[in-house]
């Protein structure tokens, strides 16, 4: 697949703070690319920098296969779908679609009868049929979202940026949409890249899902190697799915301020701050009494509280040094054992389910 | 009861707040019906008459009183206003939309900009006259006048347009940035038509008041005299209640002026508001 967008050691500072600190992607041609950060991690600066509304201290952007630095946004042919939707308030919804084809400075589009069969496509495909003459104010949020979508697809862009576009949806809404844009996208056969703060969006969403950390790209890789194998502690964070402890790595042994991890047979990967991460799902509870295997590590802590959501329950425990520990108990595998308040359990996984890193 | 005492006190006030407001303007309305052309600017009033409405149109058999020398001074005036109205408000515009962005010396530029509506005009005016003499050029309402009328003007329209844009969401034009569309044509077709109602508000500022403009124009207006000028001219021989009947007409100029741009503020604001019900439902 040939690469749609090229970016190497792109900076961008702010004063004293680098927002961008030397970020090198590659994005695929038709593909579906979710970028997950944190707030504050500069990820909606590296899409405006894309897009050309910021340029970047150093380094080159490579837009099919050209220097674009340099090239003000309405030259790039760069779509952006925007949080707020910035959608046109003074048009209707068929001049808001229309208004790319009609008034772009390159091979604009002035035969109305086009036009219109233009607009009638793109709405027919994001399914807007029957709003064309609403004001944009007069439809719903997921109705703006899909404006915004077909204002910017109508202009056939090779590369569409959204910035958290369902970040302004509610819940049921939301997920009605992942499904819808990447439909949607499918049938572009574009690339989108896709921000956002959710992890669980971020998985779902997109074929690559890119992690940004403090202005790098900690990690490139699919969903599933993301979650099951985050690069480093501060990815791991970020899926919000695992418990982290810091400390020392020392021959088979994870020294933490709560005891000893034996190791086995885990590969270290030399990146960022020394941690030991376990999945919240991977960890038991058992009373204090029951056995350990060979190759499980225990610690022991008091119950706090648990959250239930339906198909799990999730509980929360401190331990000794009151730092807080999450479990995930599936209820489809087995009655979870029933916790007593300020009860002390004992919290167990299997030495090879840890991520180790150092 | 304190509450009801105090809610009477400050209904009292504001009484007495709008009858010293509005009285002077009711008691020129009144007299301007006096009868002439015996009847002079004074209670009580002898008879109800529009003897000096149709003075001032000189429809009446000629007396000692002359008419009000103000049709070419009229004329002026309004010219006048709306050249300052239409280069204030370009002004105004353009460069609210230069301070969008921070550039070198824009806090300098800012108080620059502003210091023409804090400046005293008498001193202004003065000033202005001083300098047209040393130059050798000669002072036209149109000329030096103008000038300073835009100098007075301007930092208004400004001021107004650095308001609206300062609640301008400027995702929209990068929306329409990001479709193609260049600055200028984004500026054009999305930027001016949802600023509209501020260029309005900076339009009337800058017409009304070049419009009734005095102590700048005083010095700095040479012969020919604007509307202002004329009329205190009137006042320096005599009083007469056509100077009042003039007022009156002045005023429902200005309120039909007011009620034109009421009506295209409604207009967008409707549209507005429509939209604001609709992000509610």
């Amino acid at each position: 697949m040939a690469a749609v967008l090229q970016l190497s050691q792109v900076t961008k500072a702010y004063g004293a703070l680098r927002a961008l600190d030397g970020i090198d992607i590659s994005l695929p041609d038709n593909a579906y690319i979710s970028l997950l950060g944190p707030s504050g991690s500069g990820k909606t600066i590296l899409l405006r920098v894309i897009a050309g509304f910021e340029a970047p201290d150093s380094g080159s952007i490579l837009f099919k296969g050209e220097r674009v630095e340099a090239v003000p946004p309405h030259r790039r042919n760069i779509g952006f779908v925007f949080q707020n939707f910035a959608l046109f308030p003074h048009l209707s919804v068929a001049r808001n679609i229309a208004f790319g084809l009609e008034n772009r400075e390159l091979n604009p589009i002035t035969d109305s009868a086009v036009v219109r069969a233009k607009v009638k496509d793109i709405v027919a495909l994001v399914g807007l049929t029957g709003l064309e003459d609403r004001g944009v104010a007069q439809i719903s949020g997921g109705q703006r979202q899909r404006v915004a979508l077909a204002r910017t697809l109508i202009t056939e862009p090779s590369l569409v940026l959204l910035d958290e576009p369902l970040g302004a949806l509610d819940a049921n809404l939301r997920t009605r949409m992942r499904a819808e844009l990447r439909a949607i996208r499918e049938r572009c056969g574009v690339t989108f890249l896709h921000v956002t703060g959710s992890e669980t969006e971020a998985l779902a969403m997109g074929d690559t899902v890119l992690v940004l950390d403090r202005g790098r790209i900690a990690q490139a890789d699919d969903a599933d190697t993301v979650y099951n194998r985050p690069r480093s502690a501060a990815v791991a964070r970020f899926l919000n799915c695992y418990n982290l402890f810091e400390g020392q790595l020392s021959k088979d042994d994870f020294v933490s301020p709560v005891g000893k991890f034996p190791l086995q047979g885990q590969q270290a990967d030399a990146r960022g701050q020394p941690a030991y991460a376990i999945r919240y799902d991977r960890i038991s509870i058992r009373p204090l009494v029951a056995s350990v295997t060979a190759e499980e590590v225990r610690i022991e802590g008091t119950f706090i509280a648990d959250e239930y959501s339906g198909a799990a329950i999730n509980s929360f425990f401190s331990l000794d040094d009151g730092r807080v520990i999450e479990v995930e108990s599936h209820l489809s595998q087995a009655a979870p054992q029933a916790c007593v308040p300020h009860g002390r359990y004992a919290l167990v996984w299997k030495r090879q389910n840890a991520l180790v890193y150092a | 009861m304190q509450a009801s005492g105090t809610k009477l006190a400050l209904g009292i006030y504001t009484a007495l707040f709008l009858v010293f407001l509005y009285g002077p303007m009711v008691v020129l309305a009144i007299l301007s019906f006096q009868t002439g052309p015996e009847g002079g600017p004074q209670f009580p009033i002898i008879e109800w008459s529009i003897y000096w409405y149709k003075h001032l149109f000189g429809m009446t058999p000629p007396t000692r009183i002359a008419p009000l020398p103000i049709e070419e001074a009229l004329v002026r005036s309004l010219v006048l206003a709306v050249m300052t109205m239409i280069v204030s408000t370009v002004l105004g515009v353009t460069s609210a939309q230069a301070f969008r962005k921070k550039f070198t010396g824009s806090g300098f530029a800012f108080y620059l900009i502003v210091l023409g509506m804090m400046v005293p005009g008498v001193l202004v005016g003065l000033g202005m006259a001083l300098i047209a003499n040393a130059l050798g050029i000669d002072r036209h309402w149109w000329g030096t006048t103008f000038v300073l009328h835009v100098v007075y003007t301007y930092p208004f329209a400004f001021l107004v347009m650095l308001a609206i844009l300062n609640r301008f969401d400027q995702s929209v034009e990068e929306a329409s940035w990001s479709l193609g569309v260049s600055p200028v044509k984004t500026f054009r077709k999305v930027t001016f038509p949802l600023i509209f109602p501020g260029v309005l508000s900076a339009m009337l500022f800058a017409f009304t008041l070049s419009y009734d403009e005095f102590s700048r124009t005083l010095f700095a207006s040479g012969r020919d005299l604007t509307l202002p000028l004329a009329i205190y001219g009137t006042f320096s021989v005599e009083v007469h209640p056509n100077v009042f009947a003039f007022g009156v007409l002045t005023t429902l100029f200005s309120f039909a002026l007011l009620g034109t741009y009421a009506v295209l503020m409604m207009l967008s604001i409707r549209r507005a508001r429509r939209v604001a019900i609709q992000e509610e439902a």
